[in-house]
């Protein structure tokens, strides 16, 4: 568990986006879901992951709707809008952006 | 389109609050039982998955709130929940609520009101375009004090100095007319002005002209501009009377134009002018003000002038100065005149910015004035020491509640806002109360019968100004103590409060607050005694001549256009009628109403040929019947008769304490005085009557006593305008009687006055009753907050030691002990603010009678009150103070010692 790192703010929005641009998942899910992709190295902060979720949503980039969960209760699924992709689309290039210079940074100090 | 996505979903988000709560829970409770569900699998047990579960995802209702933040309609959210608990403590601690929203109502509202009267009567400023360039120019009197009057020939040769006056003015004082307009006689303020007077102070009019030059000649047709604010009222703002003709004092006359709506008169103390006619329409309209000659009108004019371009003040003064000396060289004869309107060589010009009414005047009207404003800020630093009292010790006493929240995980941010909120709700109840009192004042105002109408408008500035205080202090003094509780440790306070330390420290805020609470206190009783004793003095009155059964009508011939024989007639035919109606003992013929007074400057002749001195006494018209009529008993001589003509040498009627004080004898009866200002009017006195209370506090005349004479106006060339009858029954009806009898003379004469001798002297005391009303509530508002902030302070601190009182009770000591310790700390307090409140009081008084004193200005001298010192009162006063001090100490305590010991030791 140590070698986890929890999520940096600002990239929780990019790492949901981009979760839930393949199909629609709920909230729990979509922590599992990243947690299992980044091969447990990154631990979403479940305190964050919800207001994210709805600020998201609030900001008109995800939509969510009620439907069954795997284990078939009501759960909100969210999905990514137009807006959304577009929106993943900008995070995804900043991030390489933050990325390229950092490792730059490291590189030649 | 996204705008759109936002709006929808904050919209969705404030309507459907209840569903996305329910929501929000239902997303969480699954993400707990899947995370549950997932732990389980990987082989613990379910309660300790349930736990770790938990654990792992923290707090919920944070989530919850973060969630609920993330959305943006937090705040509104936080906002409707703030307001719903807020309102519910402020309904559950209903006698604190109460209390701050009076306090605040009261202080706003009855600040409000009365200040708009006295903003509406001394501190209106006036817009005049290039106020600077224009200056007073008044006649000196021998003393070289600016007269309140400038004869009209000065002011014709000041007119004449075109080169350092670009434009010159005369406009009279305010005086009281009547006019009939749509078959109704109303009262009316008039004033006479010269045809430059509206371009010189440099304004147009709002409709129609100012009268011309034309018109300014003796013998043109009447005309008159009407006041903006008559013109709406009155005439409900119909452009088209511009061009009619009513009737003014009788006159027919044309109304020309309507005066600009900021301009209200001359002279601007809340009387708005309604008719303005020419100056030389002074003999027409007014025959008891007409001159003896054209050339010198006496009448109070106001000389006002614009200096040219490029003309200094010191230019425009020497000017004058040379103009002073020729006249005083062209006609030396000039000041051997004596009496009211003697003028003194010089002339005085002062810059119109620098006067309010007048250069003598204005001192003791503004001690006056700064006396009620002093006392209407007393009242809202009462009001806003005693929110601020009440808020600090709420707040203190909810140290623990907020610690409770602290602990439960509210953040200072959260706190703060609620607290915020509360205060605003108790600011905005309060300010809407305020609102509703200051209306219902102005109302209560309004309908004091004042002799003169006052323009009464709420003064919304003030009304603003007074909110916003209020709503600082609420928002100062709710915030600090929540502020410094939400900084407090939590466990100290959440273990125990009693255990704290007793605060022996003198100089606290609550202790200050008290001290400064009974010294304004005591400073506002004592303002309030001053206005109260001028008041009581007026109404003490002592009325000596019949009242009951009298009655009067007056009517005037003039607005039915009869001439003057026909006149006499007339009245001599309503006279009999009235003398016939059964009952009727005796009636009598007068010009105005009965015991109307005059104060007049006379000079008594004293038998030896040496000249007396000017001496002050009251003249009163009187004719044949009238002693009879009022029931005013004869000593020595006898009453005015048909032999008194306006052909017959002049007679008077004096007095007891006249003959006495003026003759030195009560049979006084063969000796003469005349009036001040006209040496050929001596009278001579045929008869010495009984002293009468004159029963009339209109007019300048303080002293109910004062030295009278009376004077039949069948020597004067005026016609009577008035009835007087006593019936041996009630009065009320014979008023209804004379008005019938009136009818059947003639239908269309209007009725002025019907009143029966009661009514008129209940209507003289609305003044002093009206002043005594107002400040006794204000003084009485004062105390009634100082009280509640006072008990508040008190109340609390002794609740604080109510563990304190427990230990000494469970100890043995009686409760008489306890309470008078308390009492005796308290004292000593209120003792300090009322010694301070004392000596300030006192320095106020002298500051008053320093900064007042009577001005003589020309036209009698202007009574200004001056505050007596009474030890009496100033005792009495720290009496009310203490009492009420003491009591606030007592009852609180008493209870607290009344408490069962364990109780009280529980005592939080």
């Amino acid at each position: 568990m140590s070698d986890q790192t929890d999520v940096l703010q600002g990239t929780l929005d990019l790492l949901i986006l981009r979760t839930i641009a393949l199909e629609p998942m709920h909230g729990w899910a979509i922590a599992q879901r990243i947690q299992q992709v980044s091969d447990e190295l990154l631990r979403v902060q479940q305190g964050s992951l919800y207001p994210a979720l709805h600020r998201l949503e609030h900001q008109g980039w995800i939509t969510a709707a009620w439907g069954a969960s795997e284990n078939n209760r009501r759960a909100r699924f969210y999905s990514l809008t137009k807006a959304g992709r577009k929106q993943l689309e900008t995070e995804i290039a900043k991030w390489e952006r933050l990325s390229a210079g950092v490792n730059l940074v490291l590189q030649r100090t | 389109m996204r705008l759109w996505n936002i709006l929808q979903s904050r919209l969705r988000s404030i309507v459907f609050r209840d569903r996305r709560e329910s929501d929000l829970s239902e997303e969480l409770q699954l993400h707990l039982e899947r995370e549950t569900e997932r732990l389980q699998a990987s082989g613990i047990s379910r309660d300790q998955a349930r736990l770790q579960a938990r654990r792992l995802f923290g707090g919920v209702e944070q989530i919850k709130e973060a969630s609920r933040d993330a959305r943006g309609t937090a705040g509104w959210d936080a906002l409707v929940r703030d307001a719903r608990h807020g309102l519910r403590r402020l309904a559950r601690d209903w006698r604190f609520t109460t209390a701050a929203v009076l306090i605040l109502g009261l202080a706003i509202g009855a600040n409000t009101a009365i200040f708009s009267v006295v903003n509406a009567v001394l501190f209106r400023e006036e817009a005049l375009a290039d106020p600077d360039r224009l200056v007073n120019i008044y006649q000196n009197d021998r003393a070289g004090r600016p007269l309140i009057v400038t004869s009209y020939s000065t002011y014709m040769k000041i007119a004449e100095y075109t080169d350092i006056f670009a434009a010159t003015m005369a406009g009279s004082m305010p005086n009281p007319g009547r006019y009939l307009y749509d078959g109704a006689v109303r009262d009316a303020v008039v004033e006479f002005a010269t045809a430059t007077y509206l371009d010189t102070l440099g304004l147009r009019p709002s409709l129609g002209r100012w009268f011309d030059e034309t018109e300014e000649r003796p013998g043109a047709p009447l005309v008159t501009v009407l006041g903006y604010q008559a013109w709406t009222r009155r005439f409900r703002a119909d452009p088209s009377i511009v061009g009619r003709v009513i009737r003014i004092e009788g006159c027919p006359v044309t109304i020309v134009g309507i005066a600009p709506a900021s301009h209200r008169g001359t002279v601007d103390i809340g009387l708005g002018t309604d008719f303005w006619l020419p100056i030389t329409a002074v003999p027409a309209v007014f025959a008891n003000l007409a001159p003896r000659n054209a050339i010198t009108i006496i009448a109070p004019f106001l000389v006002k002038a614009r200096l040219r371009e490029g003309v200094t003040l010191a230019q425009a003064k020497a000017a004058m100065d040379v103009l002073a000396q020729r006249l005083a060289a062209e006609n030396p004869g000039q000041f051997r005149a004596e009496g009211e309107f003697a003028v003194g060589p010089g002339i005085t010009v002062v810059p119109s910015t620098d006067v309010r009414i007048h250069p003598q005047a204005d001192t003791p009207f503004m001690a006056i004035a700064s006396l009620v404003l002093v006392i209407v800020g007393l009242v809202l630093a009462i009001a806003c020491s005693n929110l601020a009292t009440l808020l600090l010790v709420r707040g203190t006493a909810r140290a623990k509640e907020v610690s409770v929240r602290l602990a439960m995980g509210a953040t200072r941010r959260q706190l703060v806002r609620h607290l915020l909120i509360e205060s605003l709700l108790l600011s905005l109840a309060g300010g809407i109360a305020g609102c509703v009192l200051a209306w219902w004042g102005m109302r209560v105002l309004q309908g004091i019968d004042f002799p003169f109408r006052v323009d009464l408008t709420v003064d919304y500035r003030v009304l603003a100004f007074a909110i916003v205080l209020s709503q600082i202090t609420g928002v100062v003094f709710g915030l600090a103590p929540a502020l410094k509780a939400t900084r407090v440790d939590l466990l100290t306070t959440l273990r125990d409060e009693g255990l704290q330390p007793i605060d022996h420290r003198r100089l606290t805020l609550k202790n200050a607050l008290i001290v400064f609470q009974v010294a304004v206190s005591v400073l506002l009783l004592g303002g309030t005694s001053i206005f109260l004793q001028a008041a009581a003095a007026a109404r003490a009155l002592r009325v000596d001549y019949a009242v009951n059964g009298v009655a009067m009508l007056e009517t005037d011939l003039r607005f039915a256009g009869y001439s003057e024989s026909d006149a006499r007639r007339v009245f001599d035919d309503l006279l009999r009628r009235v003398a016939a109606i059964p009952g009727v003992q005796s009636a009598a013929l007068l010009r105005g109403l009965p015991m109307d007074v005059n104060g007049v400057g006379i000079v008594v002749d004293s038998g030896d040929g040496q000249k007396g001195s000017t001496l002050e006494a009251a003249a009163i018209t009187a004719a044949p019947g009238f002693f009879d009529t009022l029931s005013i008993p004869l000593l020595h001589g006898r009453v005015f008769d048909e032999r008194d003509r306006v052909d017959s040498p002049r007679v008077a009627v004096i007095s007891e304490r006249m003959a006495r004080q003026y003759f030195g004898a009560v049979n006084a009866v063969g000796r003469r005085f005349r009036s001040v200002n006209d040496p050929n009017s001596w009278a001579e006195v045929i008869g010495v009557v009984r002293d009468t209370g004159t029963g009339d506090f209109d007019d300048d005349v303080l002293d109910p006593i004062a030295p009278l004479f009376y004077t039949s106006y069948l020597q004067s060339v005026a016609l009577p305008t008035t009835v007087v009858a006593r019936t041996s029954g009630d009065a009320a009806p014979l008023v209804a009687a004379m008005q019938r009898e009136l009818r059947a003379v003639d239908i269309t004469l209007p009725v002025m006055t019907a009143q029966t001798m009661a009514q008129k002297l209940a209507g003289s005391l609305a003044i002093p009753n009206g002043i005594a009303t107002l400040f006794g509530a204000l003084g009485g508002l004062g105390l009634v907050l100082a009280s509640i902030g006072l008990y508040a302070v008190v109340a609390f601190a002794v609740t604080r030691r109510s563990r304190e009182i427990g230990i000494r009770m469970a100890l043995g000591a009686r409760s008489q002990q306890v309470v008078w310790s308390i009492a005796r700390g308290v004292a000593g307090l209120i003792g300090v603010g009322t010694g301070i409140g004392l000596v300030l009081l006192v320095l106020v008084m002298l500051a008053l009678r320093a900064g007042s004193g009577s001005a003589d200005i020309g036209i009698g001298s202007l009574s200004v009150y001056q505050p007596s010192i009474d030890p009496v009162a100033l005792l009495a006063i720290a009496a009310v103070t203490a009492v009420v001090g003491v009591a606030a100490a007592f009852v609180p305590g008493r209870r607290a010692a009344l408490m069962d010991p364990l109780v009280a030791l529980r005592h939080e």
